[in-house]
């Protein structure tokens, strides 16, 4: 596409500059013969994509070759989409604004569920066959990455190759197969078949699925030498693996608008709800020197005013306090903000407190998750009441007047106490500020409670668990209401309408690639928006398919069912997850790895043991 | 504290033209940042670069003067200021000179404009005549108060009408300025809604800024 061309499409709609680029940081290169393109796309509004770091990481990572241009691809809103339609403009990449079509290699990272049907759109847009058996020739090749690719069985059928795990080294490998491909000519059955000797490479294709009277799956079969079990890429060594030095800076207000530096991946605490949690094990940190030093190479080349600390759990960092103060030292002088998201209940001391506070102030908030004692041990959330109300006292204490406390609501196990817990809990942080004689004088309290409802994800100890009714979950949401007394504590709810949806698509087979395509079909895009959400369309979808949402979403799943993910290994064992359940049942908790490892078996992954420096 | 104010003139063209005012303020901040200038920030509790515009440009329209004010905590050679923001500018934005300001924003009074208009050319001529002949020049203008009825005659002229191989080629001059200000496209809006005339494509650049005496804005 011209520039001219792109003029005209952007005089039609809002927010031009998320399909202009040309922003400090986007890489701009000179084709040469046999250069790979690649085109990264996030299957959402550029203001999302562009927050995610894992797509920087990566961006920077693959265009640091000579033999590979990366460009970015985002989702059109629907007056670019209209635009673009009308015009007869197909999806193109933001830096060259060529079509996306003419790429060797597309590649979607999928960071939820509800992009699924926001990946057809895209893969249409381009001007490309949905269903990977139609697209014969080898290029562009189709790969997914991101948390979901642990399980992408409902998207089996509209992809090529699946990477799993962490991309820094598994991409360099995929890019030099490509090459190699390209310039030996090879077809697309050969391609697929030398990419799935890649490890970490999955290709669903290369597997059949056999089912029984039930429903539940019988057998996954390897064909043609693939790997009966893919693993997941680790990087073993976080101080010596790439991170960029340079962000693109957007000129639009994005979500997340900083430099953003990484502290550890993995987590020491396993909580049972939070795939994350599971899915990034083992836990690898990097040296607090290697953050600092990350930190000021992206504040001097990007010229932000702030940095962000990325991991699960910021105050479980061991080099926390050490690397504040290094960053302490030069931060206020250049006008630099710090903030510290994740951080958690039970470790957040004065000390600490002493330097957020010196750090830019706004509310705090903190996920006690669950009500009682007793639910937030099942879930394995290891805090106290006494562990909420003393960060509150602290953060009081520190000048803070608004608390927000995330909770869940559907947990396993959890009964109209739970949610009245939830209540109670917070009036105990309101009747703390007034007992407080050195609370703020003459300010009120706000606390905020928000609630989201819980989804069982795969590879946690809560896969073989039934997600609640949306009738329960609406039941439960009144009588929350009802149980709240104070007019400081307000509620607000993350809204469930895609809940079901997500929970199906989270546990769900490859069948479920014809729900996909078929709620596509009946105009669903971007439905993590409240406003594209089309609830029939997946309904309608759902009964076309002559399958039941509720088979996948609220159906107890045995220890010894075949999971449609069974044959993807994300290093903690099946086994670790029963044992976990089973403690859930009895409300027994399973301490943090820093005390100890407790023998999930990812440390198999980096073949050693996880570590805190 | 700062030693001098100095006023810097930029460009924004081709791509840029879609970066907002209020996203180009966020964007100049992180120039400034990257190119390690010796510049002032605000005191207080939330200390931010001092940076103000003389006259903020509409999204889609190329701007040859703009220019923006900040000051200096050191002295810095006017070739330096522009040799390292040059460097540290996105394309499209292209700090052009630099220097002590000599008037001030508020008497800013006229702005003029290239308009570019594709069309069929005695069909624009035609509808230029119209507008041209009217007594009054009736708009919808939004204000802090809501929409209201202004007449835009008196705050705009038309310079020059040139025929070009795939349309005309207006120069405008529009009241500007912090109290009073024209956006060209308002213009135009009101040219087809009076004449019913609609160019296929309009491209608008700005080109000078001046005060009552018609001097260029320095
Ligand atoms: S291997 Fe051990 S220490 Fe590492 S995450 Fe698993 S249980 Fe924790």
């Amino acid at each position: 596409m011209t520039l001219d061309q792109l003029d005209l499409l952007l005089s039609q709609v809002q927010k031009p500059a998320r399909y202009t680029a040309g922003e400090m940081g986007a890489v701009v290169k000179t084709l040469t013969p046999g250069m790979l393109r690649y085109a990264f796309c996030f299957p959402d509004l550029y203001e999302v994509g562009m927050s995610h770091l894992g797509m920087k990481i990566l961006y920077g990572h693959a265009n640091r070759r000579d033999d590979v241009w990366c460009e970015r691809v985002f989702s059109p809103d629907a007056d670019m989409q209209t635009a673009m339609e009308e015009m007869g403009v197909p999806l193109f990449a933001l830096e060259s604004l060529d079509p996306v079509k003419d790429f060797d290699l597309i590649g979607f990272t999928l960071q939820y569920e509800m992009c699924y049907t926001e990946v057809l759109n895209l893969l249409n847009l381009a001007g490309l066959a949905i269903r990977a058996k139609d697209r014969t020739d080898p290029f562009p090749l189709v790969v997914v990455g991101g948390p979901c690719a642990s399980n992408p069985e409902p998207l089996a059928d509209f992809i090529d190759l699946v990477s799993l795990g962490e991309g820094e080294e598994v991409s360099d490998e995929l890019f030099d197969l490509c090459i190699q491909a390209k310039k030996e000519g090879w077809d697309k059955p050969e391609v697929l078949r030398r990419a799935a000797q890649i490890p970490g490479i999955y290709v669903p294709s290369l597997y059949d699925v056999t089912y029984n009277e039930d429903g539940t799956i019988c057998t996954i079969t390897p064909r043609e030498g693939a790997p009966a079990v893919v693993s997941k890429r680790v990087i073993t060594d976080l101080d010596s693996v790439y991170y960029p030095e340079n962000f693109i800076v957007p000129f639009l207000d994005i979500v997340h608008d900083r430099a953003v530096v990484e502290l550890f991946r993995g987590c020491n605490r396993g909580c049972r709800f939070c795939q994350a949690g599971f899915l990034y094990r083992p836990i690898r940190e990097k040296s607090f020197e290697t953050v600092a030093k990350d930190a000021k190479n992206l504040i001097e080349s990007t010229g932000y005013d702030e940095i962000g600390l990325s991991s699960l759990s910021t105050s479980d960092y061991c080099g926390l306090e050490p690397l504040l103060d290094s960053l302490l030292d030069w931060t206020e002088e250049k006008h630099v903000n710090l903030s510290l998201p994740s951080l958690r209940i039970d470790n957040f001391s004065e000390s600490l407190m002493e330097k957020v506070t010196r750090v830019r102030k706004s509310g705090l908030t903190f996920a006690p998750e669950a009500g009682t004692q007793r639910l937030r041990d099942v879930i394995n959330k290891n805090i106290t009441e006494q562990n909420v109300t003393d960060t509150c006292r602290t953060a009081f204490l520190g000048g803070y007047t608004a608390v927000k406390l995330y909770f869940m609501m559907g947990l396993p196990t959890e009964t109209l106490d739970d949610i009245k817990g939830i209540a109670d809990l917070a009036q105990k942080v309101v009747d703390l500020y007034y007992s407080m004689p050195e609370r703020p004088k003459g300010k009120s309290v706000s606390v905020n409670i928000s609630v989201a409802c819980f989804v069982p994800k795969p590879y946690t100890p809560f896969e073989f668990e039934p997600q609640d009714s949306m009738e329960a979950l609406r039941e439960k949401q009144k009588y929350l209401l009802s149980c709240v007394r104070s007019r400081k504590i307000s509620v607000s709810y993350h809204d469930s309408a895609t809940s079901v949806a997500e929970a199906a698509l989270a546990r769900g087979d490859r069948r479920l690639c014809q729900v996909v395509e078929g709620a596509f079909l009946r105009g669903s895009r971007l439905d993590g928006w409240d406003d594209h959400f089309k609830p029939l369309a997946w309904q309608e979808a759902f009964e076309e398919a002559g399958l039941d949402p509720d088979f996948y979403a609220r159906r107890r799943r045995s220890y010894d069912e075949v999971f449609p993910w069974d044959h993807l290994d994300y290093g903690v064992t099946k086994a670790f997850f029963i044992r976990e359940h089973q403690k859930a049942m009895q409300a027994a908790t399973t301490p943090s790895c820093f005390a100890g490892c407790n023998g999930c078996g990812a440390q198999r992954l980096t073949g050693g043991v996880c570590k805190c420096i | 504290m700062y030693i001098k104010t100095v006023r810097i003139f930029f460009s924004k063209s081709g791509r840029a033209i879609y970066i907002s005012h209020l996203d180009l303020m966020r964007a100049m901040t992180r120039a400034f940042s990257r190119s390690g200038l010796p510049v002032w920030y605000t005191q207080g509790f939330h200390p931010h670069l001092y940076i103000t515009f003389a006259l903020p440009l509409s999204l889609g329209t190329t701007g040859l003067c703009e220019s923006m004010d900040v000051r200096l905590l050191e002295e810095v050679s006017d070739e330096e200021i522009i040799s390292r923001l040059n460097a540290a500018l996105p394309e499209g934005v292209q700090a052009v000179s630099a220097g002590e300001p000599v008037m001030a924003p508020k008497e800013i009074m006229w702005a003029d404009y290239h308009v570019h208009l594709r069309c069929v050319v005695s069909e624009g001529r035609q509808a230029l005549e119209r507008f041209v002949a009217l007594e009054e020049i009736p708009t919808q203008k939004r204000s802090k108060k809501g929409m209201k009825t202004v007449d835009i005659k008196p705050m705009l002229k038309i310079l020059s009408v040139e025929e070009q191989s795939d349309g005309l080629m207006l120069k405008l001059r529009c009241r500007a300025g912090v109290e009073i200000n024209l956006n060209p496209t308002l213009a135009l809006d009101a040219l087809t809604e009076i004449t019913g005339f609609k160019s296929d494509w309009t491209t608008i650049e700005r080109f000078a800024i001046l005060n009552e005496a018609l001097e260029n804005f320095k």
